[in-house]
């Protein structure tokens, strides 16, 4: 479980982040969206510890952050960019755990190619793969497929919800794709801007996921839902 | 492929020698300017003084150089890591590369005598800045969400270092050292400058301020080649580690050699 209580941001005049309070459940996905400039990337980051905070956050003691644009050591092989998080925290089986791990993202075969020789879509599978070979707890990802086309956007999404179904992590993602959103989620968390508060919070009834839920006449109602909460909030 | 790299500076070099040697004939003053062809034959005939004065002067800047590189990259780190001393240290910094080092090689020599020690001291002083510069540069320039990274998986300091903020400057290290590999040489040279008569059989600086006094212009063109040479000589040793280092990522590096 993770527990976000009382939690506010000032960057000197501006108060990026006023009052969060959100339980996320243990294994739960959630999202988080809003309009630029709401916060939800600073919330994101007050939550990883990066950014302190007067408020109370409780979770658990494992976890990794997905960034938006990969962040991956540019003179590191793929091989050595699994390997890197497993250095840093001093986990044993390295060489094993990489294998499984880039295996699990399609990545086998490309062991010693540099991240400039990958495409965008096979960046970030290697950012999520590094990220998941730690067994984390909880997962946040920011806008981790805002920069990736739109075809291999939706398959992507597919790959974090089977990641998700077989991790079992608890997921926070931050994202300005609505749909995308839906698609991932349990729950989407709506957030407003200056001061970012939470103002809504939508539940998504789906149990299954495929591209059949994306035409889904419920699920297209419950994407504009939101669209229409957002919009009517500035 | 080697046809087309080669070639254009090649047929520079061939037109330059060709405009010297058709107006060194033209003018017919051996003092003044003497023939490429002559400037072979002291070359050859010299080889001696000019091989010996190349020794002497490579080792100066040599070790002027490597002390440089290694002053330069702990004062960078020591900067990069204390806002503090960046702050109190970069203005000092600074003055390094605007002083005359003319002006101030021979307060040098004064202090450390007419010897080679005071040569590396000024070779240090010229080489530093760009080292010092460019380092911190590069250390600097470390994106937010990989330090992001390092600190949310519990990085301590050594390994956001060595891991990560070091490698990332490595390109910015590399263009430092190519500018400050020709300036050792540089400083080499003023140090013998100063020094020059206060010692015998001294490196290439020395060699020049005793041909020149003689009127042996075409043994002083030979000796500016030689020296020249020296220079290109660590830049190239800098260029080759930099190849070796970068070019399986970094974009500078893609498709040379």
């Amino acid at each position: 479980m993770i527990e976000i209580c009382n939690v506010n941001k000032n960057f000197g005049e501006i108060q990026a982040l006023n009052d969060i309070n959100l339980k996320i459940a243990t294994g739960e996905f959630v999202s988080i969206v809003g309009p630029s400039g709401c916060g939800k990337s600073t919330l994101l980051r007050v939550i990883a510890g990066l950014i302190s905070t007067n408020g109370l956050i409780k979770k658990p003691k494992n976890g990794a952050f997905v960034f938006q644009d990969s962040a991956l050591l540019p003179w590191r092989t793929v091989q050595q960019n699994v390997e890197l998080l497993m250095e840093l925290e001093k986990i044993t089986d390295i060489k094993e755990k990489s294998k499984n791990s880039l295996k699990s993202v399609g990545l086998t075969g490309f062991e010693k190619k540099y991240p400039h020789q990958l495409s965008g879509g096979m960046k970030m599978r290697l950012s999520l793969a590094r990220s998941l070979v730690l067994e984390p707890e909880y997962l946040l990802l920011d806008e981790p497929l805002s920069a990736i086309d739109e075809f291999t956007r939706e398959s992507l999404q597919d790959e974090i919800y089977n990641l998700w179904i077989k991790h079992k992590f608890t997921g926070i993602l931050v994202t300005h794709n609505i749909s995308e959103a839906v698609y991932l989620s349990n729950r989407v968390i709506l957030m407003s801007k200056r001061p970012g508060k939470i103002f809504d919070i939508v539940k998504i009834p789906f149990k299954y996921r495929n591209d059949e839920l994306r035409e889904n006449s419920k699920f297209l109602k419950i994407v504009n839902e939101i669209s229409r909460k957002l919009r009517s909030c500035h | 492929m080697s046809l087309n790299k080669y070639l254009p500076p090649l047929s520079i070099l061939f037109f330059f020698v060709l405009i010297w040697h058709v107006s060194a004939k033209t003018y017919d003053m051996q003092f003044l300017l003497p023939s490429p062809l002559s400037v072979f034959e002291t070359f050859l005939n010299d080889f001696n003084i000019i091989i010996n004065g190349g020794l002497i002067t490579f080792r100066e800047a040599f070790f002027g150089y490597l002390i440089a590189i290694i002053i330069g990259l702990i004062t960078a780190t020591i900067m990069s890591l204390s806002k503090i001393i960046e702050k109190s240290l970069y203005p000092y910094a600074i003055l390094l590369q605007t002083v005359p080092i003319v002006a101030v090689a021979p307060l040098i020599v004064l202090w450390f005598g007419f010897e080679e020690k005071s040569v590396i001291i000024i070779s240090i002083i010229i080489s530093l800045f760009p080292i010092i510069n460019n380092t911190l540069f590069g250390l600097k320039s470390t994106p937010e969400t990989l330090l992001e990274l390092f600190k949310m998986h519990k990085s301590n300091k050594f390994n956001c270092f060595f891991k990560l903020q070091f490698p990332y400057a490595i390109p910015n290290i590399i263009t430092g050292l190519k500018i400050s590999a020709g300036l050792s040489v540089i400083g080499a040279i003023v140090g013998e400058f100063i020094i020059g008569s206060g010692s015998t059989g001294g490196g290439l600086g020395v060699q020049i301020i005793y041909a020149q006094a003689n009127l042996e212009t075409s043994l002083v063109i030979a000796l500016i080649f030689a020296a020249t040479s020296l220079g290109f000589l660590f830049f190239s040793i800098i260029s080759l580690i930099g190849y070796f280092l970068l070019h399986h990522w970094h974009e500078s590096e893609k498709g040379i050699l």
